[in-house]
């Protein structure tokens, strides 16, 4: 005979929605979670470990209790008549087996949680309590009502075929390994991780997870910690993968001495697994991309390795690095930024401002390094279209910004840059613009200020150069 | 008889011109662009990139110089969140070893190695290296390099040199304008109708 416990704890939150469910698996195997502040047991078979049902539902209470928690618990032969009961009592009450329907006679309708649609219509009815509902004529319930009718009549007689939906702590990711010998290069530590790592996966993968990060807790043996984390491109679940991510991430964070154990932990995630479409552009294998970035990552300085994000200033050349993720899906479109108009295309393409094929030898007019209006005009192409008719929209002129800003000899004549002398460029100047004062963060303390001038030398370089009070650089060269 | 709409090509797009040069750089091929700075082989290295990205391919720039401006390239049309930037901190061999890598990671659409003032040679037999190595990944390789490294192994070579420069200013330049490069393809194996010397590509980059 099923004997089922509502453990209802009224205005729980998530966290102790979380004690009520711990404490109830900590009574019974079978525990079902029945929303905010409701827990519902199994208790068969639970007399000859705890005693009778008062007994248990005692324990229950008492546990919660040295968790500062008040609540109450029902005992009935259904998840309604518990409930019921557990809202209707005062700390414990129990209905004994038989008397179910009898004691949810009275009960409102609401116990059953019906659907705003079927609630209007048992109003409609005149029918109030679960006994109402229980004394319907059966038949006549299931030509009105389908299936539906029926069951809820079950439901309303205290009648619950239903097995619990079991409910299990999410399961926890991690490995340890203790090294009493106390490991001091990384070789064996490396190996020592990749073993764990490979017990880590098959368990993800046998609970359908992948990681999406994995973290380490090192106790060292001059008794200090060393932590540290890494996180995939795109979860997986590969042992190989993510034993040479976490080479690279040990190799690039050594612990400062010796290790006398290691505990790593994975943070699952469920993957799902998703058919490709056929117009989609390949992608790489979250496998192989993460043993490519690992080894990028021990090539040059991992920091170095990622995203770009441009940030909110105004500052020159202010990005950082984020980590180069399969997650974020690459825009089908350019950026908001960008000059150009999309096309509708299934495999929109920018639109480029259009070069014109020339022919060889051909001569262009002559146009000045100054003056606005014959460059406008264009070269022209003998027998062709002239520039200025097809480059209405030009592509955008990129910029290698010298990081840091190198520092520069710039010789003036009458207050403009004439001549200029960096490791690697000198030359006469022979047209420029500016200066073009910036300035900004002037609330912080890293305030900036200084004039910018886009410069020419003769041999074609095309410089920006910039002037502030510790003197002249060379911050970037157009390309 | 009517066109079909599906067949004609995306607004944008012309053969004869700028995208005509871009779709030589074919996938599972290892080109070149060979020109001294400023003269426009940057920005076309950074066309090739976001014309990638647009169709939502991952690309990656292998830096040997830690030169890219990611406000250029994002008013350039490059989605930054599909960009692998790997920034080399001035170590040629480096960012050599990590386009050979990327090269052998198939899934990218395109992988660039902008070697910037700082490659002036390139290892031995690394070009047929890296050739194997895109016809494997099936990603375009692209290498922008002052002078011509790579020798015979380079199925694109397409050779960029600057014409002039456009300054905006009635009477004296008041704000650079942009740059107008010519480019060459000097060699091409998919079509060497690209390299005979009657065409070239003239091209305005916008400051």
């Amino acid at each position: 005979m099923t004997r089922i416990a509502c453990l209802v704890v009224p205005g729980a939150d998530e966290q102790t929605q979380r004690i009520l469910l711990e404490t109830a698996l900590a009574h019974s195997p079978s525990v079902e979670d029945g929303g905010p502040g409701i827990v519902y047991l199994d208790l068969r078979g639970l007399e000859a470990l705890f005693g009778g049902e008062k007994e248990i539902a005692r324990r229950i209470l008492d546990t919660i209790a040295e968790r500062g928690l008040t609540g109450r618990v029902g005992v009935a032969g259904s998840r309604a008549g518990s409930r019921f009961a557990a809202r209707s009592g005062d700390g414990i009450t129990i209905i004994p087996p038989g008397r179910d329907a009898h004691r949810l006679g009275p009960a409102p309708l609401a116990l059953l949680d019906l659907d705003p649609r079927m609630a209007a219509r048992f109003g409609r009815w005149g029918i109030r309590t679960l006994g109402e509902l229980a004394d319907l004529p059966s038949r006549g319930l299931a030509e009105r009502l389908g299936d539906e009718g029926p069951w809820l009549q079950r439901l309303a007689r205290g009648e619950d075929p239903t097995p619990l939906h079991l409910w299990m702590p999410p399961p926890v990711f991690e490995e340890s390994a203790q090294c009493p010998w106390g490991v001091e290069t990384l070789d064996p530590l490396v190996d020592l991780a990749a073993g764990l790592v490979g017990i880590l996966c098959a368990r993800l993968s046998r609970h359908g997870f992948s990681a999406d990060a994995f973290e380490w807790s090192c106790r060292l043996a001059d008794r200090t910690t060393h932590d540290g984390a890494c996180a995939p491109p795109a979860p997986l679940s590969d042992p190989d993968a993510a034993a040479a991510l976490l080479r690279s991430s040990l190799e690039a964070h050594p612990p400062r001495a010796a290790v006398a154990d290691i505990t790593l932990r994975a943070r699952p995630v469920r993957v799902a697994v998703a058919q490709p479409r056929f117009d989609e552009p390949p992608r790489p294998s979250p496998r192989q991309l993460t043993a490519a970035l690992a080894r990028l990552g021990a090539l040059v300085d991992a920091r170095g390795v990622g995203s770009p994000v441009i940030l909110d200033t105004h500052r020159p050349d202010a990005n950082q690095m984020t980590p180069f993720t399969l997650g974020r899906e690459a825009s089908p479109s350019p950026s908001p930024l960008s000059p150009s108009p999309l096309s509708p295309s299934p495999c929109p393409l920018p639109q480029w401002g259009r070069g014109i094929q020339i022919p060889s030898r051909l001569s262009l007019n002559p146009s000045p390094l100054r003056g606005e209006g014959r460059v406008r005009g264009g070269p022209t192409v003998r027998g062709g279209p002239t520039v200025s008719g097809l480059m209405a929209r030009s592509p955008i002129l990129a910029m290698h910004r010298m990081r840091p800003p190198r520092p520069v000899e710039v010789t003036l004549a009458a207050g403009i840059p004439a001549h200029l002398r960096a490791a690697g460029l000198a030359g006469r100047i022979v047209a420029g613009a500016g200066p073009w004062r910036i300035s900004g963060d002037w609330w912080t303390d890293a305030s900036f200020a200084r004039d910018e001038w886009d410069v020419e030398l003769a041999d074609g370089t095309l410089c920006r150069l910039a002037r502030d009070g510790r003197g002249w650089r060379l911050e970037a060269i157009y390309d | 008889m009517a066109t079909s709409i599906e067949s004609l090509p995306p607004p944008g797009w012309d053969g004869e011109g700028l995208d005509g040069l871009l779709a030589a750089f074919l996938p599972g091929r290892l080109s070149e662009i060979v020109g001294p700075r400023s003269s426009g082989g940057g920005s076309l290295l950074l066309a090739l990139l976001s014309r990638a990205t647009a169709c939502g391919g991952l690309v990656a720039l292998v830096d040997a110089s830690d030169s890219l401006d990611p406000v250029t390239a994002t008013r350039a049309g490059l989605d930054l969140r599909a960009l692998l930037w790997v920034r080399c901190g001035g170590r040629p061999a480096s960012a050599w070893s990590a386009v050979d890598l990327l090269a052998r990671c198939p899934g990218f659409r395109a992988i660039a190695l902008d070697l910037g003032a700082a490659g002036h040679t390139a290892p031995p037999s690394l070009g047929t290296r890296l050739q194997r190595a895109a016809e494997g990944g099936g990603a375009a390789v692209i290498v922008r390099t002052p002078r011509h490294l790579l020798g015979g192994a380079a199925a694109l070579v397409v050779s960029v040199r600057r014409m002039r420069t456009r300054w905006i200013g009635a009477d004296q330049p008041k704000r650079l304008g942009g740059l107008v490069s010519e480019a060459r393809v000097l060699r091409s194996r998919a079509d060497p109708r690209l390299a005979t010397p009657e065409r070239a590509w003239l091209i305005e980059w916008r400051a």
